[in-house]
């Protein structure tokens, strides 16, 4: 049955909403918005065809082979080898696909780390405020205040090269944008009404901000999660450049660390091979926060 | 009927001084979801120097079209056919810099919230003085003085300060006075008035409403007045025109169709709002007049007569006993200035208010917005800590109790909020909203208990057991405040606080709602303390209204006395500014 | 209260957050890294050699007395000498500010007017075609690396084609000009998807609000709404977001310095990493974190300018 709630009339901006099924939440419906939308599909089916390549790289089922010399040095690609050989006669491909795996990890434990805190940090900072919030906040500035790239580079420094220097050193410089933007939106559902009826209602603070304030401010953090990843991807390259990346496997930052030599003899693989590898994820995952976001948001909007 | 008004619409024409003439216009708007009409086939004339009086509720189309008339729709608005006839051009073919030409200058247009509706880092001079030398071609220096004079046109206090002052140093009703001032500046041949006086107090609304008149009268210009509220609409309107769901439905004389009224949802929208005169049983509601589809309903005889509530309801208070003792209570937040934000001042939200409220009564709390109603509704739930002062409920002090000490009277006082959109949390399904309570309040409640509680609860509200697997996006603001009623209902409350709960509703929406809240005190016999700005609403519903201004009550009387007999100035004050419509209809039965 | 009571007040805050920044320097310097004796002076060094070098260096100083000492350096900028070059700190960063701001300054500047101008334009065009190619172009330029944009570049232009020298720099006119070309290209390329997405999005938020309509109502054209209303609104949270930029640019051509052979900060940060060069780390780190503290101020005064409904208590 149809139901509808018309808000034309006083701005503009706002449209029509006629929802036709009954009972779909707003992450029901803002995940049956994006299904629908082609490119969305596509940039979903891009990110599992990668965590699939990196499963199967963890589970050595596939690029084990990686180190191995299979023919000439910097051999061109051909039709056995895609992306042709690297200085060591190693098949870039292979190469590149574990460099898959090393970067998803990378990606993901760097929000594992980063999100919780964020989270944590700036719910209770927004919720309870006070000199809680005046703690955390100073916390906050002193973290951002300092260059993120100084803080790699001393970080990794201290903790030695590897790739747990990597996963700790990313991880724990993050967390502070999205610290913010909770303690934001925290601070702004608290005094909503609905909040409030809890107040009238008995309850306790626990349910105020996990059963109602957290799950309406989770949105944010999705979409923090896909920005954190990328830019882990992206440090990533920047500290295999400077020598403090990950060490023993082959990364894209590697690749592309190797291939400034490898330029001006003309073998442009490697560089290639990481580039297109690492361009596919990074712009599905843009695309899938960007379109994640609106599909949410004009729901969203009408809350306010 | 269609073709009654299309005649009429010629008959107007052939006798010339008409503005403008919309023939058949239609409006849509490309949505996710498809093309929706917005307006259907609208024809109507604006005759000149008069006020064209269009009212509707929301949906109804009204403001969209009036912004086709200025042709200032949003991306994915269309006008798809009709034609707007304006000095022997047709506005909907004209190109845009033609119709730009006419925007501000040969028809104007101000709009509902003049919170937003100027630019925040402009002076509001500046913003006047654009509109003048866009359309008027004068120097900086003619320029300022024309914008001083109009300042000084719409009654602005101080011109010559405020004319350097930024919006937001600005009162409303001061900021909508620039809003007329930019739309009259050029001499306009049509002011465009969209719910102008919605946002603002009701002693603001009046001033503004005969500002507007006044300079109809002296520029000579046409106005099209849009709003939902009849009142307002009965004391500046010559021309009435009613929408109801992108159709025109009634079309006349003012005073005519109020005497008059023809198309079933006219009659119902006349009815169902409360009168400050009378005290019905219950409100009439547009849904007794018409049913879903706009056929005519026969309305039972019965119910149009109104039977007087004020006598019997005299004498349950008396004998009922007192529910809630509020003694000099006070609610101060501190005010921090200074190098040190120190604490140097207090706003005196609440300002040592006593009454007492009898079981089984309604007691109204009625003034303007800031003037602490709200403060003091959520004070005397202890939602916000009083600063001083006593709330004895039924015998007990909870004034100093600690907020484990108040669990057990949570459950027997409760609130209903005003805005439906933002009281229930939008991810949690019906279901879950209303079985929550009892979840905090009687955990060892089983499923089965909980779930007969709601399911009654639900129809008892008027909704239906399948809406509690919907979520609060799916429904209307109406039906949300019927959730909410029903939340409150829950834990089996005695005291319920309505604060604005009707406000932000249309004004059928409103009439059902209200009938139901009566409904409820009598089955559940509920005490309320309802709290609006409406003086006519809290009429209808409470027994002893207070009036509050400035945190202070300052009439404290049984409601009929206070409306047939204000005391205070503050009280007259009040009621007179309230709209009324003069000469009620008499409905010939269908 | 006024202008400079309101800075002052915001100054105040700034102590705590100083102190704190010291604090965690102080900690990952002083405290966590350990023991740098044995890295400087060798495989070989005898336990009095380390003693000495840590007396040297006044590394067995009580704790109290380093802290200190880092949050002087905060205040007079004496950060004392470098331990591989022996110079002094400040001299050094003075040295090499120049190369840096030849490249970051003019990088910045060109990259943030194209970006506010492609902003507008977009803006203009919402929904349509151009709009449509500007936003999925700047997604595709933040997906690639930096790393890959100088190296394509500096191959393609300077190597393949020689339209640019491959590197150096000279730090007098007109040479100056003929060696910072590339590297301010490819900064601005670096820089405009994420400005241009975030500007759009700031304008386009302006352009849906209510005093828009009224503009437009007024009978003003579209361009000039966009210019005279919605910019003016932008421009205070895009001024915010330029501002806090400037205290990184210096750091932010790390990458550029290294390829482009630039003797900048960049490449003396780079070159301290390599050789465990504690003060040099430590004065970049508190360098940086003043600026930024200093900026952020700065932002908030200029936001209490420019937006009239900032009050002043």
């Amino acid at each position: 049955m149809a139901v509808i709630s018309a808000e034309t009339e006083n701005s503009s901006s706002k449209k029509v909403q006629i929802t036709k099924e009954i009972g779909r939440s707003l992450w029901q419906d803002a995940w049956h918005r994006l299904a629908k939308n082609k490119l969305a599909l596509a940039c979903m089916i891009v990110f599992s065809f990668y965590i699939v390549v990196s499963l199967l790289v963890a589970f050595g089922i596939l690029g084990a082979t990686w180190s191995t010399t299979v023919g000439e040095s910097y051999a061109a690609p051909d039709w056995n080898h895609w992306f042709g050989l690297d200085i060591f006669g190693r098949d870039v491909l292979m190469k590149a696909l574990v460099g898959t795996q090393v970067a998803m990890s990378v990606g993901l434990v760097t929000v594992m780390i980063s999100v919780p805190i964020g989270l944590l940090l700036g719910g209770i900072s927004g919720y309870f405020g006070g000199v809680v919030d005046e703690i955390i906040v100073w916390f906050c500035s002193i973290i951002s205040s300092i260059p993120s790239i100084m803080l790699l580079i001393t970080v990794t420094f201290i903790l030695g090269r590897g790739i747990f220097a990597i996963y700790l050193a990313l991880g724990l410089t993050s967390w502070v944008g999205l610290c913010r933007m909770i303690r934001g939106e925290v601070l702004k559902h608290k005094n909503r009404d609905y909040v409030l009826a809890i107040d009238a209602l008995g309850g306790s603070h626990r349910r105020k901000l996990f059963t109602h304030i957290l799950p309406n401010v989770f949105h944010i953090v999705i979409i923090d999660a896909s920005l954190t990843f990328q830019m882990a991807i992206k440090s990533e390259v920047i500290l295999s450049y400077l020598g403090l990346g990950v060490q023993d496997l082959p990364s894209w930052g590697k690749m592309i660390d190797d291939s400034k030599l490898e330029l001006a003899r003309g073998v442009w693989w490697q560089l290639g091979a990481a580039t297109l590898f690492m361009f596919l994820i990074l712009l599905s995952l843009n695309f899938l926060g960007d379109l994640l976001r609106d599909a949410l948001d004009p729901k969203l909007r009408g809350q306010e | 009927m269609m073709n009654d008004i299309i005649d009429r619409t010629n008959a107007k024409m052939n006798k010339g001084e008409t503005v403008f003439e919309i023939k058949n216009l239609t409006v849509e708007f490309n949505t996710s979801d498809g093309m929706f009409k917005a307006v259907d086939n609208l024809s109507f004339v604006i005759p000149r120097g008069k006020t064209v009086g269009l009212v509707g509720e929301s949906g109804s189309g009204k403001s969209v079209t009036s912004l086709a008339l200025m042709r200032l729709l949003t991306r994915n608005g269309h006008i798809t056919s009709g034609e707007i006839h304006y000095q022997g051009k047709d506005l909907v073919k004209i190109s845009e810099e033609e119709m730009r030409s006419l925007r501000g200058s040969k028809i104007s247009m101000i709009f509902q919230e003049p919170m937003t509706s100027l630019n925040p880092v402009l002076t509001v001079g500046d913003q006047l003085i654009e509109s003048i030398q866009l359309h008027l071609k004068l120097n900086k220096k003619d320029a300022f003085e024309k914008a001083l004079a109009l300042f000084k046109q719409v009654k602005i206090p101080q011109p010559e300060v405020k004319i350097h002052s930024f919006p937001h140093e600005l009162s409303g009703g001061q900021k909508q006075r620039v809003m007329i001032a930019m739309a009259i500046a050029c001499d306009p041949e049509l002011l465009i008035c969209d719910e102008p006086t919605t946002a603002l107090d009701v002693t603001i609304q009046q001033e503004i409403l005969d500002l507007i008149k006044s300079l109809q009268v002296s520029l000579g210009m046409s106005v099209l007045f849009i709003t939902h509220d009849l009142g307002v609409i009965s004391n500046v309107a010559d021309h009435l025109l009613v929408m109801y769901r992108s159709k025109l439905v009634e079309e006349g004389n003012a005073q005519e169709v109020f005497k008059n009224p023809k198309h079933p949802y006219t009659r119902g929208l006349l009815s169902c709002r409360p009168k400050l005169d009378a005290n019905p049983n219950r409100l009439l509601t547009v849904s007794d007049y018409m049913s879903e589809d706009g056929t005519a309903l026969k309305v039972d005889p019965a119910r149009l007569v109104e039977v007087d509530r004020q006598g019997s309801r005299v004498e349950k208070i008396k004998e009922s006993e007192d529910i809630l003792v509020i003694r000099n209570l006070k609610t101060y937040f501190p005010i921090r200035t200074g190098f040190f934000k120190t604490v140097r001042n207090h706003f005196k939200a609440v300002d040592d208010v006593s009454f007492t409220i009898k079981k089984g009564t309604s007691f109204g709390l009625v003034g303007e917005s800031g003037c602490g109603k709200t403060t003091l509704g959520r004070t005397i739930l202890k939602l916000v800590e009083p600063s001083g002062g006593d709330i004895i409920f039924k015998g007990q002090h909870i004034t100093g109790l600690t907020k484990a000490e108040m669990r057990p009277f949570r459950k027997k006082m409760q609130i209903i909020f005003q805005d439906p959109y933002s009281s229930l949390d939008p991810r949690m399904s019906v279901e879950k909203i209303l079985s929550e309570p009892l979840e905090i309040n009687s955990p060892e409640m089983s499923r089965s208990e909980k779930n007969h509680i709601i399911s009654t609860l639900i129809e008892k509200v008027g909704l239906r057991k399948n809406h509690l697997k919907r979520y609060p996006h799916e429904f209307s603001g109406g039906q949300r405040q019927r959730i909410c009623i029903a939340r409150a209902l829950t834990l089996n409350p005695e005291l319920l606080i309505c604060d604005e709960s009707v406000s932000a509703l249309d004004v059928s929406v409103q009439a059902q709602v209200l009938n139901l809240l009566l409904d409820l005190q009598e089955e559940f016999k509920l005490t309320y303390v309802f709290i609006s700005h409406d003086l006519s609403v809290v009429n209808f519903m409470a027994d002893t209204v207070a009036v509050m201004n400035e945190g202070k009550i300052v009439e404290l009387e049984s409601a009929k006395n206070i409306y047939q007999n204000p005391k205070h100035h503050y009280t007259q004050k009040l009621i007179n500014a309230v709209p009324k419509i003069t000469n009620y209809p008499v409905f010939a039965l269908n | 209260m006024n202008l400079v009571l309101y800075t002052l007040r915001r100054s105040l805050y700034i102590i705590p957050v100083l102190l704190g920044v010291c604090l965690i320097i102080f900690l990952l310097f002083n405290v966590v890294a350990g023991d740098p004796t044995p890295m400087l002076l060798g495989k070989n060094a005898t336990v009095s050699q380390m003693a000495e070098l840590r007396h040297q260096l006044g590394l067995d100083r009580a704790w109290y007395y380093q802290y200190f000492d880092i949050v002087k350096s905060a205040f007079t900028f004496d950060f004392g000498r470098s331990w591989q070059s022996k110079q002094q700190i400040v001299e050094i960063i003075k040295q090499g500010a120049f190369p840096s701001l030849c490249i970051a300054l003019p990088g910045f500047m060109i990259s943030t007017i194209m970006s506010i101008l492609i902003a507008l334009v977009v803006a203009f065009y919402r929904g349509k075609g151009i709009d449509v190619f500007v936003r999925f172009l700047c997604i595709a330029l933040v997906s690639i690396s930096s790393l890959v944009y100088i190296l394509f570049f500096q191959y393609v232009l300077a190597y393949k084609f020689s339209l640019f020298p491959i590197a150096g720099f000279e730090p007098t006119l007109p040479d100056l000009l003929y060696y910072i070309p590339l590297p301010i290209i490819i900064w601005v390329i670096l820089s405009l998807g994420p400005d241009v997405r975030f500007f759009r999005t700031i304008i386009l938020d302006e352009i849906y609000q209510d005093y828009v309509r009224t503009a437009k109502a007024k009978g003003l054209k579209e361009i000039d709404v966009l210019i005279k209303h919605v910019l003016r609104n932008a421009l205070i949270p895009i001024l915010t977001y330029v501002v806090i930029q400037i205290p990184f640019l210096v750091l932010g051509t790390v990458l550029l310095e290294t390829f482009f052979a630039i003797p900048g900060l960049g490449n003396t940060v780079l070159n301290a990493v390599n050789n465990s060069d504690f003060p040099v780390l430590k004065a970049f780190t508190v360098l940086s974190s003043v600026a930024y503290i200093g900026f952020n101020l700065l932002t908030d005064v200029l936001y209490a300018l420019v937006d009239p409904r900032v009050k002043f208590d």
